[in-house]
């Protein structure tokens, strides 16, 4: 069974060319076709995640999840779909009306464009650039400028906080992604993440783990997930930049964070852990898929778990985290990365005896860096008088 | 190469409208009955006070600038990440360098304590 | 209890020979100042005689003798009994000096006595309304104050008993011809006028900077999800920090104290379960205790009922430090997770509640002389294995879960500190005390029922941020634990209740401060009878509300994220608080 993707392509393709239109044409018209296909599943995947979230939560937190609409609460999203179509969009009247009602519309469409390069199978993707890594990071940070939007024009005090913090978080954790992103790139030498994907022989999770995980980081922080959740944090500035959107301006922002983990998911799967690469996706491109997809639930499942897990973190504490530890942690990495692959280039040691250098490298800097750390801790005083002990309070004895 | 691009121009369209488009579709099912209450801007329950539109005390503008040198310069850097089996080991040692002239300028932003939530 | 035994020959008297008198009246205790002598007595009581914790400062109106008397509750915070004293002055345009100065706890009860009884406090720096609006007429406490659908002066209302006769007082007099207004007052309208002065007193604070930024005045609440409730903390930020910081309630206020006062002493018990409405238990102990200390020798409580009452009020206490770790962590933004685990083990001792008294939350299981019912069949089996199996397994797994995890200690140390001075000053209670160092429990300082009976200690901690307020519940679920083991053992047989349940009961006049350690802290009820069956006065020494006092102490200068874990750390719950 040869590649389907290929031959539903090449008949669409013929069938554009029968009806009499210009080989340019058709190409636009085929690419048109393809880019409305990948965005609405994009879009109805989502569908699906927010089921399997609610569910995922439910068995996290002891309890069920939603299991009313149909078998397994099946139906649950659908329900919450019509909804939310029926529900009243609100514009409160002194919001700038132009912006308010665009970021939504730009937030959902930063993620949606991260699709574009994602290798689903060696053939099946978007479009296959050779700066995909750097593009990505791009289209990301362009959310960030919706969020920004999206928290001005509301003209709320609590939406406006949250987007001051949203700005604050991704003028922090883009740093460290982009020199996380780097060793990926630098291992495989190309920014293609098709390259990157063949490149990858041996899983670079096992050759980069530090950036992997440092990735993740930061991404989590880029989508404003728990512990990051800032931009939104509900105890503390209600819903932060979305206060004032309802109806489906709110779910847009809603669809757009669930597929905004998942396309984490994807990337992270991509980059570190072999994307569609598989045994058999070679002949079958089909399983290819399959194997993405699970790579991809693998880092949404991570991040769903330290959502559910951990409280949020304080604004100057986010910040510090960064700048005073992941920045300097992936530098040096990137440094000894560099040299040692290098090296390794010289005495040609290539596959599984390159990764486990790396590997070896990457056990060290960790070890390091905790050892580091646990000096910092024992010598860092936590900032706590501590108050003198006084008798316990006793009734005299009857007098 | 060409294809792909135009692939993502055709994209970046499909992106904006199909989520206006759904936006646009509850305008016409869904109810529309503001009032001067529903429309007001949301302060707990109570009447906002104040403008929200203030020259609002921003703690991390020091960060942003920070922000500005690191993230360009390491931009650069991926040309040099990219082009990795061609460097002779001079130019890596350049890259190495480059990257620990980052780390050093970090640790100095650190020590000035520009890395203290003012 | 008190140890003004002998009122006659009491130190105080030698110090202050003139203004100072015994009160003599029948079934009271104390001592009665005279109003301009009051701040220099304070002064020395504080000072000199070692009474440095102010619990409860409440007004009483006397209308038959035209005398408004404010009652002050002092304590050591060393422990032992009250030292009561008052003020009494004229009923017309009552002014009594402001205490704030001394023991700045009164800040709130002397704002809630001018509030609700309209005595003016002279020297208060912030003498506004509390619980009511700015713009409310008159005081509702007040004998001759009465309300839209006032029906009569006392319950049981002639047209519903002994007939039987259900109709409301709304039908037939119906909204709009029941109220008044001033001849030039247009309700439509009006708009608020508190908000405005509220505001300004929060704008003025200016401090220079070489950047040039505005401070923005927000409202956190009361529509918001982390007030615990209706509360609202107007706060001024200054970029992320709080600069300053005022609580403002009573969007919960349904004049608890008035509706008590004319209900009979029975009918109270099930309305004190509305205050704190997590620990109803506790609730109903502090006010039957009251009750009882009235009652004198007529009534005794059996041994079983007694163990009954230790019993069912530790297990309230297990339930509330349960929900505020789980709130608590929740503000800390742990989506749920947390709070989820811990209200299972809260739904278990709620099946216990529910088996004993019919009820959930609202228990009204307490009675004067005893409790409601006798433990029904298989329920000391399920307490003994909840009590000795699970509850230290499972509080030891929540601990395991969150003590030590990085955030949690990260967000919650040195957070919020309040220093052990500071919190007897403000009268801070129960958790909030302790955790800054102070071991003051009224279980040890001041025993009521059987807790002399009992091994335990006074959980303490000594540095008095949000982390040790978190601790110390964890402590305290402990010690509960140790509590109820013994108590299980011990349990007696024999009656629940002293002589046969009564309706209605006659009460010799005089006064009574009856208090319990809740879970929150202390909770008082201040009782005043004059012999007929409802009481005259009826008052709740609320640790939410009293709590609050030293939170904008305890926030300013720290972010909102901190506000917001602050004010969970303090553990309100908005029934008590507005009453």
């Amino acid at each position: 069974m040869g590649d389907p993707f290929a031959l539903i392509s090449q008949w669409f393709t013929n069938l554009l060319l029968g009806w009499g239109l210009s080989e340019s044409a058709a190409t636009v018209i085929r690419l048109l076709v393809g880019a409305v296909i990948l965005a609405t599943i994009s879009m109805l995947t989502v569908v699906v995640l927010i089921w399997v979230e609610r569910k995922l939560a439910g068995r996290l937190q002891d309890r069920p999840g939603p299991n009313r609409a149909g078998k397994f609460g099946l139906l649950q999203p659908i329900a919450d779909m019509i909804k939310i179509f029926t529900k009243e969009i609100v514009t409160p009247a002194q919001a700038d009306k132009t912006i308010f009602h665009l970021a939504p519309v730009v937030f959902i469409a930063s993620v949606l464009l991260m699709w574009v390069v994602i290798p689903f199978t060696a053939t099946v993707m978007g479009a296959n650039l050779n700066v995909a890594v750097l593009y990505v990071v791009a289209v990301g940070a362009f959310g960030v400028v919706a969020v920004l939007m999206a928290g001005w024009s509301s003209n709320n005090k609590f939406a406006l906080l949250g987007a001051f913090r949203a700005v604050a978080q991704m003028v922090s954790y883009e740093v460290p992604m982009v020199l996380a992103l780097m060793v990926p790139v630098l291992l495989a030498r190309s920014m293609g993440l098709t390259d990157i994907v063949n490149a990858q022989s041996v899983w670079f999770i096992v050759a980069a783990p530090i950036a992997a995980v440092i990735f993740l980081i930061t991404s989590m922080a880029e989508v404003g997930r728990a512990p990051f959740d800032l931009l939104e944090a509900e105890s503390e500035i209600v819903a932060g930049y979305h206060t004032e959107y309802s109806g489906m301006e709110f779910g847009m922002f809603y669809v757009a964070e669930f597929l905004h983990v998942w396309t984490i998911g994807a990337l992270l799967g991509t980059l570190f852990l072999g994307g569609w690469r598989g045994p058999g996706a070679e002949t079958y491109p089909l399983l290819g898929i399959l194997y993405f997809y699970i790579k991809t639930f693998i880092g949404y499942f991570i991040v769903t778990w330290i959502r559910l897990s951990l409280p949020r973190i304080r604004i100057d504490q986010m910040l510090a985290f960064n700048w005073k530890f992941l920045t300097p942690l992936i530098l040096v990495v990137l440094i000894f990365t560099a040299i040692l692959d290098k090296v390794l280039e010289v005495y040609a040691v290539s596959g599984w005896g390159h990764a486990l250098s790396m590997l070896a490298l990457n056990v060290v800097i960790g070890w390091a860096t905790v050892q580091a750390l646990k000096k910092v801790e024992k010598s860092r005083q936590r900032r706590r008088p501590e108050f003198p002990p006084r008798p316990v309070a006793v009734a005299p004895k009857s007098e | 190469m060409l294809t792909n691009w135009l692939y993502v121009g055709l994209f970046i369209i499909v992106a904006l409208v199909l989520p206006a488009v759904t936006i646009i579709v509850p305008r016409f099912i869904a109810p529309k009955k503001p009032n001067r209450i529903k429309v007001d801007v949301y302060e707990c329950g109570i009447e906002t006070v104040g403008e929200a539109w203030v020259q609002f005390k921003v703690q991390y503008y020091i960060f942003a600038l920070v922000f500005l040198v690191f993230d360009i310069e390491t931009v650069f850097l991926y040309p040099w990440a990219v082009a990795f089996d061609k460097l002779p080991l001079f130019a890596v040692m350049e890259g190495v360098l480059f990257i620990a002239l980052l780390l050093a300028g970090l640790v100095y932003l650190w020590r000035k304590g520009v890395l203290e939530w003012a | 209890m008190t140890d003004t035994t002998l009122v006659a020959e009491h130190p105080l008297l030698e110090r202050f020979p003139e203004g100072v008198t015994p009160d003599e009246r029948k079934g009271y205790e104390g001592f009665i100042v005279a109003a301009d002598r009051l701040v220099e007595f304070a002064t020395a009581l504080r000072d000199e005689f070692g009474y440095d914790y102010l619990s409860s400062v409440t007004g009483v109106d006397y209308l038959p003798d035209g005398k408004m008397e404010v009652v002050y509750h002092a304590y050591k915070s060393t422990g032992g009994g009250a030292l009561v004293f008052k003020v009494q002055v004229p009923r017309e345009n009552p002014v009594v000096p402001s205490l704030v100065s001394v023991y700045p706890g009164a800040d709130f009860q002397e704002r809630e006595a001018w509030d609700l009884l309209g005595i003016r406090f002279e020297g208060h720096p912030n003498l506004k309304r509390i619980l009511m609006w700015e713009g409310f007429a008159g005081h509702p406490l007040r004998k001759d104050w009465k309300e839209a659908y006032f029906e009569e002066e006392k319950k049981p209302f002639g047209s519903r008993w002994p007939g039987g006769a259900v109709h409301r007082a709304e039908d037939e007099n119906p909204f709009g011809k029941n109220v008044v207004y001033p001849p030039d007052f247009d309700p439509e309208k009006w708009t608020p006028v508190g908000d405005e002065a509220l505001y300004a007193g929060l704008r003025e604070f200016k401090k220079d900077d070489d950047l040039k930024t505005e401070q923005v005045v927000v409202n956190l609440g009361p529509q918001h999800p982390s007030t615990h409730g209706v509360f609202r903390m107007v706060v001024t930020l200054d970029g992320e920090t709080v600069v300053r910081l005022e609580p403002v309630m009573g969007y919960l206020h349904r004049n608890h104290e008035k509706i008590g006062e004319r209900n009979t002493y029975l009918m109270n018990i099930p309305f004190t379960d509305r205050l704190d409405y997590l620990s109803s238990m506790s609730n109903n102990w502090g006010y039957v205790q009251a009750v009882e200390k009235l009652l004198g020798d007529k009534i005794q409580v059996p041994e079983r009922a007694e163990y009954l009452r230790v019993i069912m009020a530790e297990f309230t206490r297990i339930v509330n430090h349960i929900f505020a770790i789980g709130t608590l962590l929740n503000d800390l933004g742990a989506y749920f997770t947390p709070m989820l685990y811990a209200l299972e083990e809260r739904e278990l001792i709620l099946d216990i509640f529910e088996a004993v008294s019919g009820s959930r939350m609202m228990c009204n299981y307490f009675r004067f002389g005893g409790v409601a019912r006798d433990l029904p069949p298989g329920v000391y089996e399920k307490m003994r294995d909840l009590v000795f199996e699970r509850l230290p397994r499972k509080i030891d797994e929540l601990d395991r879960y969150l003590t030590e995890n990085e955030v949690v200690r990260a967000r919650c140390e040195g957070v919020g500190v309040l220093t052990p001075e500071e919190a007897i000053a403000f009268s801070a209670a129960g958790p909030v005390l302790r955790a800054s160092g102070v071991p003051y429990d009224v279980r040890r300082a001041d025993p009521y029922g059987i807790y002399d009976r009992f091994e335990f200690d006074v959980a303490v901690r000594y540095h008095g941020d949000v982390y040790d307020r978190y601790l110390i519940r964890l402590d305290e679920i402990r010690q509960s634990i140790r509590i109820l083991q013994q108590a299980l053992d011990q349990l007696p047989e024999g009656d629940v209740i002293f002589g046969s349940p009564k309706y209605s009961m006659r009460v010799p006049a005089g006064e009574a401060y009856g208090r319990v350690e809740g879970p929150k802290g202390e909770l008082g009820f201040y009782v005043v009878s004059d012999g007929s069956a409802n009481p005259w006065r009826y008052h709740v020494r609320a640790p939410s509300f009293i709590n609050l006092t030293a939170l904008s102490r305890m926030c300013e200068g720290d972010k909102v994220a901190d506000a917001i874990i602050i004010l969970g750390s303090i553990d309100i719950v908005l029934g008590e608080t507005d009453r």
